[in-house]
């Protein structure tokens, strides 16, 4: 767990951080968004040290970072950023080894390590391990990056705009990437996006940031219901609200049992796990209100519109 | 490297070191031509001292003043460029960059009435001089490396004597290298103005050639310097290539 208590950062006359109150759980992906230099990677780098707080009280695990030894306490907190800051001259499998290697792990150890990330991270060891980051995709480097901060099985991780410079396709599959790793190893993220929609797909709870200071700190679905004030709404895209919040819920939680009305054979089809924001886009486009919906190939169940739109709607 | 590449690597190097010991001990042998050049004079072969002594101890000069500017050098700018030596990087980079645009021979010049004549004054005016472009170009190589990289490296927890021989050396080395290159060439050249204040070195033949009216002599001694500076420029620049990382997978 880690805490921060009223953690203060001060550059000059900036201030950075203002009074932080913020409990980041075991397990939890937390989110800080908010606009330009509102302090999200000041915060970020407050937590591994890169940045030492001016006041307040910042613990892991219940001991203030502060007394703790530096480079020992950044090894066990994995950290990633924007330019990946992956070594030129290490190829991928030394750059993602670093940590390993610091922590002492044997050269077996290690190589497995290596070989089981390059794996998670869908980079084939044959091809990638020996590659320079020069000679790899923005996308890829993003990968290396993520893995290496994987290495050392930290039990935090921070990400400071991972996935900043990517196109929107890359974006997503990482992002999905990203979400199937936690699923899987359930490490505490921290992460920093400016990217709203970014936020409400990852984030288990989100953190708003205005000038230094939080504004909100609720769960994806809770902050679009109630935005605290209208610098968060508008953060949340204003109009576009209902839009971002159908594209946190499944066709699942609102499909119907078959057997639908005699019309559904004209009706395109989507899957039980898509969003109800694809199902109304899907709709939209086709100029229809009922959609079949299937859970790979097989048909499972029917949405209609009225129950996009009211989740109390029978039809 | 295969032996042949090797060769081929250092073959430029060893080409103009070849000349250059052919020269050292073959010089005697052109006494006639050396006749044409300066007909006037009895003696056309400087003999003072033999050439092969005047090239080791020219090296050796050389040598000593690089051994003490590099140390210093690389010394300085890395305390410059630590957090705790910061408040010295103006200092040093204004001193680093004015120094540049001082001619050598003022360095000897004003030597002697510091340090007398001789060997030892020669070698501090030399080291000073060569300290220069090994300050610039280590800190102009720490600097061209990107911050976030430096980020990520302390982010990870590696220790400051780490980031400093993992990441900051390797990347600037090639830079770095220049720099002593440009420090020793030019070295090369001016510790031969140190025979005007009384070290022995490749510059003896030059001064008693001017002084004398000899061609030849000047000649002899230009020879030699000018062999001298271009195989420890071509060693510094295979040397450069080879510390130089590589930052890709193609052989
Ligand atoms: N090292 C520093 N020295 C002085 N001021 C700084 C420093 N780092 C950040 N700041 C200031 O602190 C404030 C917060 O910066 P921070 O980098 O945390 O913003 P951010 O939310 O990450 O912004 P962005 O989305 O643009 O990355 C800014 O006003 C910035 O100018
Ligand atoms: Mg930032």
């Amino acid at each position: 767990m880690i805490e921060l208590q009223q953690v203060t950062k001060r550059f000059g006359n900036t201030l950075a951080a203002d009074a932080i109150d913020l409990r980041i759980n075991q397990g939890e992906f937390c989110v800080l968004v908010g606009t330009s230099g509102c302090g999200k990677s000041t915060t970020l780098r407050m937590i591994n040290r890169l940045i030492p707080h001016s006041s307040g009280l910042l613990t892991i695990e219940g001991q203030e970072i502060s007394q703790l030894d530096e480079q020992q306490l950044r090894r066990r907190i994995g950290y990633a950023i924007q330019s990946t800051g992956l070594f030129p001259h290490w190829p991928v499998a030394r750059n993602i080894s670093l940590v390993p290697r610091l922590l002492g792990w044997s050269e077996a150890r290690v190589t497995e390590r290596v070989e089981e990330l390059l794996e998670l991270l869908n980079l084939p060891y044959a091809e990638f391990a020996h590659k320079y980051p020069s000679e790899l995709s923005g996308g890829q480097a993003q990968r290396v990056g993520v893995a290496r901060a994987l290495a050392g099985d930290p039990d935090i991780l921070l990400m400071d705009e991972p996935f900043g410079a990517l196109d929107p396709i890359t974006r997503e599959t990482l992002q999905n990437e990203l979400l199937r790793i936690q699923r899987k190893i359930h490490k505490t993220l921290v992460f920093v996006t400016h990217d709203m929609d970014e936020a409400l797909k990852l984030a288990s709870q989100i953190v708003v940031m205005d000038q230094g200071k939080i504004i909100q700190q609720a769960s994806p679905a809770e902050l679009l219901l109630n935005p605290a004030n209208d610098f968060v709404a508008q953060l949340l895209g204003g109009e576009d609200r209902g839009l971002k919040q159908a594209g946190l819920l499944r066709v699942a939680e609102r499909m119907l049992p078959l057997p639908g009305p005699n019309s559904l054979d004209q009706a395109p089809a989507i899957q039980l796990h898509d969003s109800l924001r694809q199902a109304l886009s899907i709709m939209l486009w086709h100029q229809c209100q009922q959609l079949r919906v299937y859970e790979g190939d097989s048909l499972v169940g029917y949405l209609p519109l009225d129950r996009i739109i009211r989740a109390d709607s029978h039809v | 490297m295969s032996n042949r590449k090797r060769l081929l690597f250092w073959g430029l190097p060893l080409f103009w070191g070849m000349c250059l010991f052919l020269a050292t001990l073959g010089l005697p042998w052109l006494e006639e031509l050396f006749r044409q050049i300066a007909p006037g004079h009895r003696q056309v072969i400087y003999s003072r001292d033999s050439f092969a002594l005047l090239l080791g101890n020219h090296l050796l000069l050389v040598g000593l003043a690089a051994l003490i500017s590099i140390s210093l050098g690389l010394a300085s700018a890395v305390f410059v460029t630590r957090p705790y030596g910061r408040d010295f990087l103006p200092l040093v980079t204004q001193v680093a960059s004015m120094g540049q645009t001082f001619p050598p021979v003022a360095v000897l010049a004003l030597a002697v009435p510091l340090l007398g004549f001789g060997a030892l004054p020669t070698i501090m005016a030399l080291s000073l001089y060569g300290l220069l472009p090994i300050v610039r170009n280590t800190l102009v190589g720490i600097h061209s490396i990107d911050p976030a990289l430096l980020e990520s490296a302390r982010g990870m927890g590696m220790s400051p004597l780490q980031v400093l021989w993992q990441v900051e050396m390797p990347l600037a080395a090639n830079i770095i290298i220049g720099g002593i290159r440009t420090s020793v060439t030019i070295n090369i050249a001016t510790a031969a103005i140190g025979s005007t204040i009384g070290a022995t070195t490749l510059g003896d033949p030059v001064i008693s050639g001017l002084v004398n009216g000899n061609t030849a002599y000047v000649l002899q001694g230009a020879i030699l310097i000018g062999l001298l500076a271009v195989t420890a420029d071509s060693c510094l620049d295979r040397l450069q290539q080879w510390v130089s990382p590589r930052m890709d997978s193609r052989t």
